[in-house]
């Protein structure tokens, strides 16, 4: 669908923002006249009205208020579920560009016009990237994507996060604090983005790393058409969860592709302590025969060292016995700080290691069945109840690590594709967990 | 050989930060009679409109030429043209800078030596106009529709004038506001609430 105004200046895009504020406003008036008349409706659907509107302000932006709309759907743990399936749908719809301006794009980075480069080039684009659109284009008989990056996404970056700010309030609860801690790191990570030059190095660092990994597909990229604006690399099959669950895959496909998901993870997180960041459904081609196609490296996260240690130790069930060790890691990854006193620590601590372990179940067992709708919601039953717990909301500090922003949304995202795909995962073939008591037992002693 | 000309008469300007004050002195400077100039131009305006005119007929013949032009719908041809004729432009943005500056241009008047540009872009544009409202894209509305090809032309206007003021990145704003402002024309153009209002305009005219 073509979209035909673009709220294009800034004033604009933010007015579009504080309509989106009022009508949130509006919904929780109407729900909360709704609830004195009947006292049984639930939450639910002022969820689902709010959510409604966020994303119809959204998806008439482009660039990176798209890219933090699908932020918002992956932060499972502290999303109701009503909004996150809304901004699912996000990650498919942007306005493109039109035939005139990618031709432009083309004259002004190799001075020819994708004609004149590929044999063939639909101007129609086939698939949307958050930041650009992809086409379909054919050279020497090989069949190309071509990922071409909307103008000007990069200076929009700023601004467009600005105005996210009053959403972000609103739908997460954020603190100010909290809010400035997550925007440089969300920042910075989108202006990476928008470098396909980077792009096209670490999709070759990492399919290099992962290559072996059974039934993982990666695409073959052309350095010689490429530049920070356009990427060209070979056309991958396969086809988007959606539809490709509609297709009735049976389930021997299922856990063939969500292994793979798995172990393409844990290779990543574990020894390569570089992880692609970004797992929306819409970077994953999946095919019949059980393979998965692994397309947009623009998002890769860096994992440091000591956040490595202590993130990952918190699900091993071994450490998390030991009350010095879980303090200490408390600390150091400022979920609690010096600052609070006995008791808000204590309540902080308990509700993050019951997260923890609950998120950390997959870990514990040698199997793990994802399609198990039950443990996904129980997850986000914690995640309300943890956000709307009286000892955070009232803290001023901005609490945990920086780094942990894209390690859970990483998680987040692969649970909830697993859970959708339906797969049981042997989650337990790399033994990762020794390494970390050792690491934990020896700085003890 | 005129295009020799222009050139001389660019690199002139650009070398002496000035415009050559007249034909005699530019002659000389580029080592040929006077006589010789007016073969080619009446006057050192003419050359100047010449320029402007040049890129623009350079910009349209590279789309014309260009493989997807017959499939572009009309809003995609002027969108086509007014990114070409700025890439045109690039190679002498210095010199379309020093003229910006001297005339000290102010919308939607504009310049002398944009006359022969204004008179070809006219005569380009309304066989695409045309073109759009046989094709139900523009609608066509009685003594509004002769106004359009004005609308494109201070569209044009304002393209330029927004590029050469334009600090981004490789121009990357100028290819935003080619985008909008030509989708916003084209919007306005298409059938819209414009209708209606007219429509109503009239029948409480006739009403009253």
């Amino acid at each position: 669908m073509e979209q035909h105004s673009i709220p294009s200046t800034k004033v604009e895009r933010a007015m579009r923002f504080v309509k989106t504020g009022a009508q949130i406003g509006g919904n929780y008036i109407k729900h909360y006249s709704k609830k004195m008349v009947d006292p049984s409706i639930s939450k639910d659907r002022l969820h689902e009205d709010n959510a409604e509107d966020v994303y119809n302000a959204l998806s008439e932006l482009k660039g990176s208020a798209l890219k933090v709309a699908q932020m918002l759907s992956m932060e499972k743990n502290v999303l109701p579920r009503a909004y996150t399936n809304k901004f699912a749908l996000a990650q498919y719809s942007a306005p493109p560009l039109s035939g005139p301006l990618i031709v432009q794009t083309f004259v002004k980075q190799f001075g020819k016009t994708p004609q004149q480069i590929f044999d063939t080039f639909n101007m129609q684009s086939t698939r949307a990237a958050s930041i650009g659109q992809v086409h379909e284009a054919t050279k020497d008989g090989q069949k190309l994507a071509i990922k071409i990056q909307y103008p000007g996404v990069a200076e929009s970056i700023k601004s467009d996060l600005k105005m996210v700010k009053p959403i972000a309030f609103r739908l997460i609860g954020l603190s100010e604090k909290e809010f400035e801690k997550y925007i440089i790191e969300v920042e910075s990570k989108l202006l990476e983005e928008t470098n396909y030059n980077l792009e096209l190095q670490r999709s070759q660092e990492i399919s290099m790393l992962c290559k072996h990994i059974p039934n993982v597909e990666f695409t073959k990229y052309y350095p010689e058409y490429s530049s920070n604006k356009v990427l060209v690399m070979d056309w991958l099959n396969g086809e988007h969860m959606e539809e490709f669950l509609k297709t009735n895959p049976s389930q021997e496909t299922r856990n063939k592709i969500g292994q793979a998901m798995w172990d393409f993870y844990d290779m990543q997180v574990h020894e390569q302590k570089a992880v692609h960041a970004d797992p929306h459904p819409g970077n994953f081609l999946m095919n019949a025969n059980g393979t998965l196609g692994i397309i947009d490296f623009g998002c890769v996260k860096e994992i440091p060292e000591d956040f490595y240690y202590n993130y990952f130790a918190l699900l091993v069930p071994e450490i998390l016995k030991s009350d010095e060790i879980v303090n200490r890691i408390m600390i150091q990854q400022q979920i609690v700080s010096d600052k609070d006193d006995k008791r808000t620590q204590d309540v902080i601590t308990d509700a993050f290691i019951r997260m923890t372990t609950l998120l950390s179940k997959p870990f514990a067992t040698d199997e793990f069945d994802f399609s198990n709708n039950d443990y996904i919601d129980s997850i986000y039953a914690l995640g309300e109840e943890v956000t709307n717990m009286k000892e955070l909301r009232e803290s001023k500090e901005g609490r945990g690590s920086q780094h942990a922003l894209y390690i859970n949304r990483t998680y987040f995202g692969i649970y909830s594709i697993l859970n959708v795909l339906g797969a049981k995962v042997k989650t337990g073939q790399r033994n990762w967990k020794q390494t970390l008591m050792d690491y934990h037992l020896k700085t003890k002693a | 050989m005129s295009n020799d000309l222009i050139k001389q008469y660019i690199n002139h300007t650009l070398e002496h930060n000035k415009t050559p004050e007249s034909v005699y002195l530019f002659a000389k400077a580029v080592g040929m009679d006077e006589k010789e100039f007016y073969n080619h131009y009446s006057s050192l305006e003419s050359l100047e409109a010449d320029i402007y005119r040049i890129w623009f007929e350079n910009a349209f013949s590279a789309c014309a030429d260009s493989a997807p032009w017959t499939d572009y719908s009309s809003r995609e041809k002027v969108l086509a043209i007014f990114f070409a004729y700025i890439e045109e432009a690039k190679n002498y943005r210095s010199f379309a800078v020093y003229l910006k500056d001297r005339d000290l241009v102010k919308l939607p008047r504009w310049p002398k030596y944009l006359n022969e540009l204004h008179t070809v872009f006219t005569e380009k544009m309304k066989p695409i106009l045309s073109e759009g409202i046989n094709s139900n894209e523009i609608q066509e509305r009685k003594y509004l529709d002769e106004k359009y090809v004005g609308g494109l032309w201070l569209n044009f206007l304002f393209v330029f004038a927004f590029w050469l003021n334009d600090n981004s990145k490789s121009f990357e704003k100028t290819d935003e506001s080619i985008e909008r402002s030509v989708n916003l024309a084209f919007d306005l153009m298409g059938k819209s609430a414009l209708d209606a209002a007219l429509d109503f305009g009239k029948f409480l005219f006739q009403n009253r």
